[in-house]
């Protein structure tokens, strides 16, 4: 593996009028990773990808592509595609010639062309509608164009910019899937721009959550969501129950309630106040296990979803949790708990994360 | 009189009848309504009728139609001075079309990009002449080349013909810019293109159907224009409306019948190309000239 990043971010900020879009960015991305950046709108993440396509300024720090610097290259000089959110196709080509546009801007010789953009349109499945316009197709076609049109050129790094977020549901699972496979076969670095906390958990080698400009954590999909660095990065990603308290010794005394059992944390005064995550699915309600801590409450709600059964759990007045229990652990209906009965619930300490 | 009072006449025929008659009638179009719009219509067209029905007239009257010829046709097609002055017409059309939409598409996409107090106070001193009387653009016109000490030519209407179609190109085409999705720009600069590559393959193509339009706009108000082209002609072959002038100061000849047949069948073919266009670009409901959509 090549030990230079594909994409390094060295303390990049970007001032619009008096605030920080970007706020000193560090960030490296491997070679062939699929990176996400993760986070809710106008933390900056799209910013961020628009100063490594080249078409926003950054007003400090530099961009490196592959260990050089590009910070003042205009995009048209970048080894870098993009897919952009509103695909942006040339409306008046056709989808062949929209996806031939940069390797004639190239100059690569015609029957080069021809072959590259017949593979590519074999690749995202489109080889039936070659001689459409853009405006004929659905946007899942679209998008594909896009897809197409970007990567046809084999960039060093491919820069997407939401480009799910205008499909529906059943269309966009089905892309992610797609999109992760052409990454995997042409082996090209994705940067990948999305709000959709499940989409970068499925579909990435690494996210990068951002929140007002700043990366809050980088890792892998399980780093982040298993060991949350923070408050905001617990919270964004999935549900927790979020609750605060103080610090003592292998537990927290939550501010209203009892005291919880924590798994060990280094760096975290004696005293300090925190705050503490656990994640609905990691309650059991039943079959504890040795080695779990277990408290009562009180059902006060159940929401039956299918394959899931959310319960609300008061622990005491005005600290709830939200639980969730997998159906297959109660047979029938009857068998699940209802509102008012007192319950024992359990949990292994080390799911309950100590926050600062 | 009679017109007016025809709806009434078939009211009050039978008693039985009268409340089925009424709802009829308020589903009906006012018979009012289609008198006073068919007036209208005559009003307009009557006049434009009677020039072009005498350009067929075999006598030479203005008041007595003899018989179909094409007589006063032919005249025209064999009257140097006219036939100068037409091709004169056709030059400074042409001219004044290219320039102004070479113009006026770059002040569009200047205004539309340039997004500063300058920038906006520029839109606003662009629409200027659209509200300016046009005697005053043509005299003004004429003040400033006699004081520069150009001599009055073709070539100083076509420079104030330019000057005053700026501004309809743009208007045209500024809503059209402005809805252009500053992403596909992008896109080709991000497929390599340069800033100026990504405008002519990817902007302007995007924009062909309002220019074309707004081209073909220009050429029919360019070519009947009289008041600004009359200020600032000189006396090489003078452009037809003002050829057209001096002819009828001097007697009213049928050529003249002929001539504003021909001008008028012109001028709707064009019109109906201008609307033609847009459509054959795939754009649904599109009027062009008028809404710039």
């Amino acid at each position: 593996m090549d030990a230079t990043p594909a994409v390094r971010l060295d303390g990049v900020s970007k001032q619009f009028a008096d605030s920080y879009a970007v706020h000193h960015l560090d960030l490296d991305i491997e070679a062939g990773h699929f990176f996400s950046l993760l986070g809710p709108s106008g933390c900056g993440k799209t910013t961020s990808l628009r100063m490594i396509g080249g078409f926003s300024d950054p007003t400090e720090g530099s961009v490196l592509l592959a260990g050089e610097d590009v910070t003042a290259l205009p995009p048209n000089r970048r080894n870098v595609n993009t897919v952009f959110q509103s695909y942006a196709l040339f409306d008046h080509l056709s989808v062949t010639d929209n996806v031939a546009f940069g390797l004639k801007r190239k100059g690569v010789a015609k029957a080069e062309i021809r072959r590259r953009v017949g593979e590519m349109l074999e690749l995202v499945q489109l080889d039936g509608l070659a001689d459409r316009k853009p405006r004929t197709l659905s946007g899942g076609q679209r998008q594909r164009v896009a897809l197409a049109r970007a990567l046809v050129n084999r960039p060093a790094v491919l820069l997407l910019d939401e480009p799910l977020a205008a499909l529906d549901l059943k269309l966009r699972r089905q892309m992610q899937v797609e999109l992760k496979q052409i990454q995997r076969e042409v082996g090209i670095t994705f940067v990948f721009v999305t709000h959709d906390q499940d989409e970068a958990l499925t579909m990435s080698d690494r996210i990068a959550v951002m929140n007002e400009g700043r990366i809050e954590q980088c890792g892998t999909p399980e780093d982040v969501y298993e060991h949350p660095a923070s408050r905001f990065v617990a919270s964004f990603m999935g549900t927790s129950n979020l609750m605060t308290g103080t610090y003592r010794a292998g537990e927290v005394a939550l501010d209203q309630g009892p005291a919880l059992p924590v798994g060990p944390r280094t760096g975290i005064a004696e005293g300090a106040a925190v705050s503490v995550s656990l994640r609905p699915e990691k309650i059991w309600l039943s079959d504890f296990e040795p080695g779990m801590a277990t408290l009562s409450g009180v059902i006060r709600e159940t929401v039956y979803s299918g394959p899931t059964t959310t319960y609300l759990l008061e622990l005491a007045p005005g600290v709830t949790l939200s639980v969730l229990e997998q159906n297959t652990a109660r047979a029938r209906m009857e068998d699940r708990w209802s509102g008012g009965e007192t319950v024992e619930f359990g949990w292994r300490p080390e799911h309950c994360l100590v926050l600062a | 009189m009679t017109l007016l009072r025809l709806p009434s006449a078939t009211a009050p025929a039978r008693p039985a009848a009268r409340s089925r008659s009424r709802r009829g009638r308020a589903d009906r179009k006012p018979r009012v309504l289609i008198a006073v719009t068919a007036m209208f219509f005559a009003l307009l067209y009557l006049p434009i009728a009677v020039v072009a029905l005498f350009s067929f007239n075999s006598k030479k009257s203005l008041t007595v139609f003899g018989g179909f010829s094409l007589r006063w046709y032919r005249a025209f097609v064999h009257d140097d001075v006219m036939i100068a002055s037409l091709g004169t017409s056709l030059r400074i059309s042409l001219v004044a079309m290219a320039g102004s939409v070479v113009l006026g598409v770059a002040l569009a996409l200047g205004l539309v990009r340039c997004r500063t107090r300058l920038g906006s106070l520029a839109g606003l001193i662009m629409l200027v002449p659209l509200i300016t009387p046009e005697i005053v653009t043509g005299v003004a016109s004429m003040l400033l080349f006699k004081g520069l000490g150009v001599a009055l030519s073709t070539g100083t209407v076509m420079l104030a013909e330019i000057t005053f179609s700026i501004s309809y190109v743009t208007v045209i085409l500024r809503s059209r810019v402005a809805a252009l999705n500053p992403e596909v720009e992008e896109a080709a600069m991000d497929l390599g293109a340069t800033r100026w590559q990504a405008v002519r393959l990817v902007t302007l193509p995007a924009l062909l159907p309002a220019v074309l339009a707004s081209a073909v706009l220009i050429f029919a108000l360019v070519f009947d224009d009289f008041v600004l082209a009359y200020f600032t002609t000189g006396v090489d072959p003078q452009p037809l409306p003002v050829r057209i002038y001096s002819a009828i100061r001097f007697g009213v000849q049928p050529t003249i019948n002929a001539v504003g047949t021909l001008m008028l069948a012109g001028s709707v073919a064009l019109i109906a190309l201008a609307l033609f266009i847009p459509r054959l670009f795939g754009r649904r409901g599109g009027l062009d000239i008028l809404s710039g959509e």
